[in-house]
């Protein structure tokens, strides 16, 4: 990877899977946010929702500045996936462990971000974990992944934590340094 | 969970008249959709159109964008977004109701953009003085 480049990362995932959250806790800058009241407690109970995206960024020692975007986690803002996911490096792919749309979840993203970004190396970080059925969901999600021929790292993850979001933000940028050694 | 569980009736009732009287005094009016800050449809004209929902989802986040890119350009109170194209024009405006909603209107190219500014503000000001607060 050569110095001073950009990256773009997409962070994508269910409503309340963390992706915001997520965006805040490593980015450098306080990030841009489009969170508005949800009206959708049904789905998910939480104050705000983002609409739009959140856009944070790290600057990285050898100068690259990472770009790091979040979609809006609802199908109904599908149309921002789609702008969200052009030209984007790579994927994050965040999953709530504790619903019980986990996997359902896993398959409709994975499917989505195949297919808006073909090329690119995805991660899955999955949130709200229990210590108890950790692995098992884990291997569910691999799984999950398999059944549509895709595959993936899969991390237990708390999405507050500086050091477990900035564990799959490496994760991607070696997967894209190890794609670009392959193409050497 | 339909629309009619997630807004008050009221709101949708009076909202849905409003859209209705400003469509009929601006004839190049094609549609107009109230839209709540998360992108749900709380009225529009005409109604039950199967494009109207997605339209809402899509001009809350062309107005949250707007709003973000305002706060990042140092400005504040962030009125209307306005995209013309060689057809028509579509119109976002955000109001001061709570919770938050926004208007969008969609026009044929007949009508003079300034009037359609200035309709429109006029809407968004009936709508902002009559919903329950």
């Amino acid at each position: 990877m050569s110095a001073t480049q950009e990256l773009k990362i997409v962070f994508t995932g269910p409503m309340g899977a963390g992706k915001t959250t997520a965006i805040t806790s490593v980015s450098d800058i306080a990030p841009i946010s489009t969170e508005m009241r949800n009206h959708d407690q049904e789905s998910f109970a939480k104050e705000a929702t983002t609409v739009a995206l959140d856009l944070g960024h790290i600057g990285l020692e050898d100068g690259t500045v990472v770009r790091l975007y979040g979609t809006p986690g609802q199908d109904r803002f599908s149309f921002m996936w789609e702008i969200i996911g052009r030209g984007s490096m790579g994927v994050i792919l965040l999953i709530d462990g504790s619903s019980v749309n986990a996997l359902p979840d896993l398959r409709t993203y994975a499917a989505a971000f195949a297919r808006i970004a073909p090329e690119q190396p995805f991660i899955v970080g999955v949130g709200r974990t229990r210590a108890d059925d950790d692995v098992e969901l884990l291997d569910a999600c691999a799984q999950a992944l398999a059944s549509l021929q895709l595959s993936a790292p899969i991390f237990s993850v708390d999405v507050r934590k500086r050091e477990d979001v900035l564990l799959l933000i490496d994760t991607l940028l070696a997967s894209l340094e190890l794609r670009e050694l392959d193409q050497v | 969970m339909s629309t009619n569980q997630r807004f008050d009736p009221e709101v949708m009732r009076t909202g849905a008249r409003h859209l209705q009287a400003f469509a009929t005094a601006n004839p190049d009016v094609t549609l107009a959709v109230l839209t709540s800050g998360d992108g749900f449809e709380v009225a529009s004209y005409p109604p039950n159109l199967p494009m109207t929902a997605r339209i809402a989802a899509m001009s809350s986040s062309m107005q949250a964008l707007s709003e973000a890119l305002t706060r990042e350009a140092g400005l504040v109170e962030n009125r209307n977004l306005i995209i013309e194209t060689g057809s028509g024009t579509v119109m976002i405006l955000g109001l001061a109701t709570t919770p938050r909603l926004s208007l969008a209107i969609v026009a044929k190219s007949g009508e003079l953009l300034g009037k359609l500014l200035w309709a429109s503000r006029n809407l968004g000001t009936k709508l902002e003085g009559s919903l329950p607060k």
